[in-house]
């Protein structure tokens, strides 16, 4: 088309003015869209000038083939100007609108791009866009040929894993499918079609690895290292790495490697670490991959700038150098409110994925690269955002008024309980949140049983022998202050002591009339009176802190009431602190835990202080 | 292009702009879901999407719902960007929030760089009559000046909450429609640009 027209104008000079004209118009058209998308995008001066460097060479080239040289020669400044001023003063809007259109144009390209209908005819719209757009995210901001840093910043795992994903997805991809693979890593394929996946990624287009063949994938990690343009295992250590791999005992070798491994800069390790024990389970199954660490390092050396021997002895010192890592499979953030996951856990994994996702968005938006088509994801994943708090909110809810049902049903049977730590709990949820209150119901669980337990065992006492059902209550005494296992264990203690001291017992009475056993008798008598005391003292407190809980309990009741006349704030309440409930409840149970040890310490030494306090006095007595 | 919307319902994106806590998220839930949150929790950026019948016809709509604080200004222009009509929100009990729609009408011209971009400005909170500061004929004048309508609404008793995302839709759609008939007819010459100069020649 545009060959026909230059041979008009050849072939009739006079048709001159008028192409001169046309080509004017086309240049001012377009200069016009350009400001205006120029003003939607809002980047910097310097990005502008440097986008119009680019389009207008870009335009050059386009027209470069019908009519460059002649259109320059022809084309005079007076003309342009006329043209220029006619197109402006009638119609700008138009303009806004073609601007428009460009736009909805380049987001069908965009379109039929990812569906891949047609390679070829794909790859001229591509180029064509890159022309018309204002900068291009793959020449200004590529993920390949650049510091490691900055591939991971832009083309980020949003898994927190912190690998570029071109070189995540091949290492993935090749764990996968690699591993069977003949001659992997050495059989290469045709170089367009690495550059094709590359030139996809540096795009940020959505690339499915799976459509492609091995030595693609491989082809593409090597052209990813290949073009870093500094070694992953960085120009200041790689001369300390070759040092170390030259060392020639065995042992030595492994310490070197591993001291230098532990020096890379954290990005660095994630990478070298990543390849080696990947490259390393290639070896493994050498079987199936007929490649052995001698021929991958001999494959590879080259490509990662070390020598094969360095090479070599990282895949034979892998299992030592390496020994956390595991190669976990990326699973990208999801892309449809549909497969929201139900569970609170995976929610929460998905939501910081999103969010990563959503600020690479901003942040690329912000450096000028707006798209329709990124616009769209940027909606996208916003919504899924919001989607996914609102469900954690909601299950959040659930669980809160849950627990609420259940203290409410706990408190209408409530029983009184001896339970200190009851009672601080209770104390600091009235202060601060609901959540906490799902261990009240616990741990009045617990006090029942227990309470009830102990008045069992008050009543045998009366029947048994004292000695045993004082140390019974004694040991009791802690319990219920502890969580549901302690208490069974607990139990499980109690009950050996009785079993003990019942055998000790039957053990006793027939020695009763036997003078060598009358210093024993002596001291348990001397013992037990203690106990006694013990008791006594322990069943006043009691006493005490029945009272006490009595009086909370109203408290508790007036608190309640006045919740539930006000259920607005609770909700509030419980929304703005969910955080610090979360971190309350963790914080109780470690304590918790503490509180158990120590008391369980105090009792022992409280033994171990009747038994002494027992003996002293049966010896001042003797004496 | 031309068949999709015919295939997919037409989608609108709407935008809620405002100073903090004068009501975008309370608005917007109120009318995604029919809930009235009285709490007050700071928006960084929310997005919601709802099919609805506008007038016979299924259409669906995003809101985004933005910060209101200044400190998530940077992201806001990305949102702004893409949005196709705004509701621009103040509470009738703050003077300064109304005050503010001056600033964030300018910002989204300066983004959509578009004087008749639909737009609504909307006073909330109009339950809160006895603490009303700024008054109807105020926001009303202000309106007028900018060419654009006024409506009081109030997230608490859902009034006038449809009728603002409704009427900003239509003028979405009025909107469109007028660009559809003009692009179609520039879509079709910017093809045959080429050819057409051709044969006149």
């Amino acid at each position: 088309m545009e060959y026909e027209q230059s041979n008009v104008i050849k072939d009739f000079p006079g048709l001159y003015a008028s192409e001169s004209q046309k080509i004017n118009n086309r240049e001012s058209d377009y200069s016009e869209d350009e400001k205006l998308t120029r003003k939607d995008l809002l980047t910097g001066k310097k990005k502008d000038k440097k986008d119009k460097k680019d389009k207008e060479k870009g335009y050059a080239a386009l027209e470069g083939e019908s009519s460059a040289d002649e259109g320059y020669e022809i084309r005079s400044p007076t003309k342009s100007k006329k043209s220029k001023s006619f197109k402006f003063a009638s119609k700008s809007k138009e303009k806004r609108e073609k601007s428009r259109d460009k736009e909805k144009d380049f987001a069908d390209k965009k379109k039929e791009k990812d569906k891949r209908i047609d390679k070829k005819s794909e790859k001229e719209k591509g180029k064509n866009d890159k022309k018309e757009r204002p900068g291009d995210i793959a020449e200004e901001l590529p993920i390949f040929g650049v510091p490691l840093e900055l591939a991971v910043e832009r083309s980020r795992c949003h898994d927190g894993v912190d690998l570029p994903l071109p070189y995540r997805a091949c290492i993935d991809y090749l764990q996968m499918y690699g591993l069977g693979f003949e001659y992997i890593y050495k059989i290469s394929s045709p170089k367009s079609k690495v550059l094709h996946l590359k030139k996809m990624y540096n795009h940020r287009e959505f690339v499915d690895l799976a459509e492609h063949d091995v030595p693609t994938i491989t082809g593409l990690l090597k052209m990813f290292l290949r073009d870093l343009p500094e070694s992953i295992f960085t120009s200041e250590l790689i001369v300390r790495f070759e040092e170390a791999g030259a060392i020639l005992n065995v042992a030595m070798r492994e310490k070197h490697l591993k001291i230098l491994v532990g020096n890379l800069p954290p990005l660095n390790y994630m990478a070298v670490s990543w390849l080696i024990v990947h490259l390393y389970t290639v070896t493994l199954n050498e079987k199936s991959t007929k490649m052995n660490a001698q021929s991958i390092a001999a494959t590879l050396s080259s490509t990662l700038q070390i020598s094969q021997r360095l090479l070599t002895a990282l895949l034979c010192h892998c299992p030592a150098l390496f020994v956390d890592v595991k190669l976990i499979q990326y699973i990208p953030p999801l892309i449809s409110t549909a497969q929201l996951p139900d569970e609170k856990d995976l929610m929460e994994i998905e939501l910081k994925k999103q969010e990563s996702l959503l600020s690479q968005i901003h942040s690329e938006m912000n450096a000028g690269f707006v798209s329709k088509q990124r616009e769209e994801l940027l909606w996208e994943v916003q919504r899924l955002i919001t989607q996914l708090k609102r469900k954690i909110r909601s299950k959040n809810r659930v669980v809160e008024e849950k627990g609420i049902e259940e203290k409410v049903s706990h408190e209408n049977t409530g029983n009184s309980s001896e339970n200190l730590e009851t009672e601080r709990i209770t104390a600091t949820k009235k202060k601060d949140s609901q959540e906490v209150l799902n261990t009240v119901p616990l741990s009045l669980n617990n006090s029942e049983d227990n309470l009830d337990l102990n008045k069992k065992e008050i009543n045998n006492a009366s029947i048994a022998s004292e000695n045993v059902e004082v140390k019974n209550i004694e040991w009791d005494f802690p319990k219920p202050t502890e969580v549901d296992q302690e208490k069974t264990a607990n139990v499980k203690i109690t009950q050996e002591i009785e079993s003990k001291s019942v055998n000790t017992l039957q053990t006793e009475d027939p020695n009763l009339p036997l003078l060598a056993n009358d210093k024993e008798i002596m001291y348990l008598n001397l013992k037990n009176q203690t106990l006694l005391e013990l008791k006594n003292k322990l069943i006043e407190k009691m006493e005490i802190e029945k009272k006490e809980i009595a009086r909370l309990k109203l408290v508790l009741k007036e608190v309640q009431y006045k919740n539930q006349t006000e259920p607005v704030i609770i909700d509030s309440n419980s929304d703005n602190l969910d955080k610090i409930m979360e971190l309350l409840q963790n914080e109780n149970q470690i304590l918790h835990i503490k509180k158990i040890n120590l008391v369980r310490k105090i009792m022992e030494e409280h033994e171990i202080c009747i038994d002494l306090s027992a003996k002293l006095m049966m010896l001042t007595a003797s004496c | 292009m031309s068949k999709k919307p015919t295939s997919q319902p037409a989608l609108h994106k709407v935008i809620m702009v405002g100073s903090g806590g004068v009501g975008k998220s309370a608005l917007t839930l109120q009318f995604m879901y029919d809930e009235f949150v009285e709490d007050y929790e700071p928006t960084k950026a929310d997005s919601y999407r709802k099919k609805i019948l506008l007038d016979g016809e299924e259409v669906q709509i995003d809101i985004l719902d933005t910060a209101g604080q200044e400190d998530y200004a940077a992201i806001r222009d990305n949102y702004f960007r893409s949005g196709e009509g705004f509701l621009c929100i103040f509470s009738i009990t703050e003077e300064e929030s109304f005050q503010a729609t001056q600033d964030f009408r300018e910002q989204i011209l300066r983004v959509k760089n578009d004087e008749n971009i639909p737009f609504l400005l909307v006073g909330n909170k109009c339950d809160l009559e006895d603490k009303r500061k700024v008054s109807f004929q105020e926001a009303s004048e202000r309106a007028k000046q900018w060419g654009v309508t006024y409506v009081e609404t109030s997230a608490k008793t859902r009034e006038h909450v449809d009728k603002v995302f409704y009427d900003l839709m239509r003028e979405i759609r009025a909107r469109k429609m007028e660009e559809n008939k003009t692009s179609n007819g520039k879509g079709k010459d910017k093809n045959k640009r080429k050819k057409l100069k051709c044969t006149i020649l």
